[in-house]
């Protein structure tokens, strides 16, 4: 496709043009490439690509095991493995094909500075947009995870916001009391944009040897399992960023095209899938073809139209109090 | 990476031709794959989607594959609920699969004594690898087979000589001694006509038996538990010999994408987590266990 077809999948993201609105998600498709393996698949099938988390310096990641499943889902400790945005800029940008896709970075930091930093040397490279994950701990105010505070998470976004004019995109956790108030928060410190959301933490254990099936004991949960929450909170923060033209990238345990459009009409903008390639790595086809169905159907001309087209249920009386 | 990692990956519906279950809860699998036949290498193994509702793919090794019938074989042991639903499917069902992922053993010519090391459900790459030695000029592989469950396949007593080794090691896998490729079986259970230890013990007595100009041929090869493979490294090492080990490990995307099966593996720039999946499973041993 190109910026003169108009295509019903087409979305426009922070002044980008996604030609669908699947992105695949930070940390599932390596820096770009790796997916391109399998045959059949094809990065062009994506309307963004977001690299995987880049910090300054290299980081080795942790030790095995770093994913196992659980019930519908699975979890994830990584911890970060990436050679560092130097060689991430200067080697690995250059053979990635921006004709076929956009591509966004993820930046990742164990300090404000190393925020900015990376940021920094993000905003002089070819990179579409940035994707800050502010789930990462803050090894200055004792390893709790920046996403996970509102006045922390602001402040990274505005440390970010200093080093770029590039798309920037926030990454929010559902690790916290009120993802609305931090949204908030995150848009007044410049953010363009917001992911929503990042996996949830949990623990599996081994009963035989009674240790944690996770090298690092606790991981980031994703799939089908975390789909509801996902979807609530892209519903909380869509309120916040209606009025303000923020979009959203709806990410949380998506396998479908009826899951893609759950998210489109809770406020997204556009959609994340990650696990989902582990089920089957060609899925973003069959998502694309579902919501071209569906927008027929609905005798819609556009995906944008789906965006935030929810229709409450008229609020009831309270029968016993307790929701 | 260049584009040349294009393409190089196929996801097949693959219809199952047969299905067969063994004693110890061991099961042997084949698979109507075509792509995934005609490039799958010693070594190569599918990622193997048990159940369509598992979010993580099986990653399981190849045990042959019939290039011409576009068949692959697998071997596997249920060992959690992947592949306790993996049991279920039954022959003419489909089974989602990507392959041949993984590089491959690397044979050195100046090596022509290969020696083949595999332990349970890591028997398979050696069978692949077996298979596709036999009949080279020149090349006189042994195969070492230990497990601790009953063998997957009838064993007999075996028709090719080995006079180095103890007379009582006399079971081999059938198969094997019709290629002409001799082959021993090691277990702790007292199995009839199997040595009695670890598969490391007899390898060690066969190593030791060699004179210096035969064992400076020889090249291990093995797939099986860590704790043997650790031992299968100790083995090289102290013979001084080369060893390609590989590996298994947790894994979700298969396709070097997640970087959750990495394992830390000793570089020249010194270690680094290197993913199981696309930049192994076979590596160095030494580079594994250092």
């Amino acid at each position: 496709m190109t910026e003169s077809t108009p295509s019903p999948l087409a979305v426009e993201f922070c002044g980008l043009r996604f030609d669908t609105p699947i992105v695949l998600l930070s940390g599932c498709v390596g820096f770009g490439e790796e997916y391109t393996r399998i045959k059949g698949f094809s990065n062009r099938d994506a309307g963004a690509v977001c690299l995987k988390g880049t910090t300054l310096d290299p980081r080795l990641g942790n030790p095995p095991h770093r994913v196992c499943e659980t019930p519908a889902g699975m979890l994830n400790a990584i911890g970060l493995q990436n050679p560092g945005v130097d060689t991430v800029v200067g080697e690995i940008l250059p053979q990635l094909d921006f004709g076929e896709t956009r591509f966004i970075a993820n930046v990742s930091g164990s300090t404000l500075e190393e925020y900015h930093e990376v940021t920094r040397r993000f905003d002089d490279s070819p990179i579409d947009a940035i994707e800050i994950n502010i789930s990462c701990p803050n090894v200055k105010e004792g390893g709790v995870a920046f996403g996970n505070d509102p006045a922390m998470s602001a402040r990274v976004v505005e440390a970010c916001r200093r080093a770029t004019e590039k798309p920037l995109i926030t990454k929010l956790s559902p690790n916290q009391t009120d993802i609305a108030a931090n949204a908030r928060g995150c848009i007044e410190a410049g953010s363009d944009a917001f992911s929503v959301i990042n996996t949830l933490m949990g623990m599996a254990i081994d009963i035989e040897s009674r240790s944690p099936l996770i090298g690092n004991n606790q991981g980031g949960l994703s799939g089908p399992a975390i789909k509801p929450v996902a979807l609530l909170k892209v519903h909380q923060v869509y309120q916040v960023c209606r009025d303000h033209g923020i979009p959203i990238i709806g990410q949380g345990g998506i396998t479908t095209a009826e899951d893609a459009l759950e998210f489109l009409i809770a406020g997204a903008s556009a959609v994340g899938v990650g696990t989902a390639l582990f089920y089957d790595p060609l899925i973003c086809r069959k998502i694309n073809t579902g919501i071209l169905d569906y927008l027929e159907r609905h005798g819609l001309a556009t995906v944008e139209q789906v965006t935030g087209s929810l229709r409450l249920n008229a609020p009831s009386k309270p029968r016993c109090g307790c929701y | 990476m260049t584009p040349s990692h294009r393409d190089t990956l196929f996801l097949e519906e693959a219809v199952i031709t047969l299905h067969d279950a063994f004693e110890g809860d061991q099961y042997v699998l084949h698979l109507k794959a075509p792509e995934c036949a005609r490039r799958a290498r010693p070594g190569s193994f599918v990622h193997l989607q048990c159940d369509p509702l598992l979010p993580m793919r099986r990653p399981i090794s190849i045990m042959r594959a019939q290039r011409e019938q576009g068949i692959i074989e697998l071997l596997y042991k249920v060992v959690g609920h992947g592949t306790s639903l993996l049991t279920q499917r039954k022959a003419g069902e489909r089974l989602s699969l990507i392959g041949p992922i993984g590089h491959p053993f690397t044979l050195h010519a100046e090596r022509p004594r290969p020696l083949l090391i595999g332990g349970g459900v890591g028997m398979p790459p050696m069978i692949f690898l077996a298979d596709h030695l036999r009949g080279q000029k020149g090349v006189q592989p042994l195969v070492l087979l230990g497990s601790e469950a009953p063998f997957p396949f009838q064993a007999r007593p075996s028709q090719i000589l080995l006079p180095t080794l103890p007379a009582e090691a006399i079971a081999c896998m059938p198969l094997l001694d019709d290629w002409d490729i001799p082959s021993r079986l090691v277990s702790q259970q007292g199995y009839p006509g199997c040595y009695e230890g670890y598969v490391t013990d007899l390898a060690r007595l066969w190593l030791d038996a060699l004179d210096g100009d035969t064992l400076a041929g020889v090249e291990i090869f093995a797939c099986g538990p860590h704790p043997m493979l650790e031992a299968v490294a100790r083995l090289a090492a102290d013979f001084n010999l080369p060893c390609q080990v590989s590996l298994e490990e947790f894994m979700a995307c298969g396709v070097g994408g997640c970087a959750g099966c990495a394992v830390e593996v000793l570089t020249d720039a010194g270690p680094a987590m290197k993913r199981v999946c696309v930049d192994g499973p076979v590596f160095d041993a030494n580079r594994v266990f250092f």
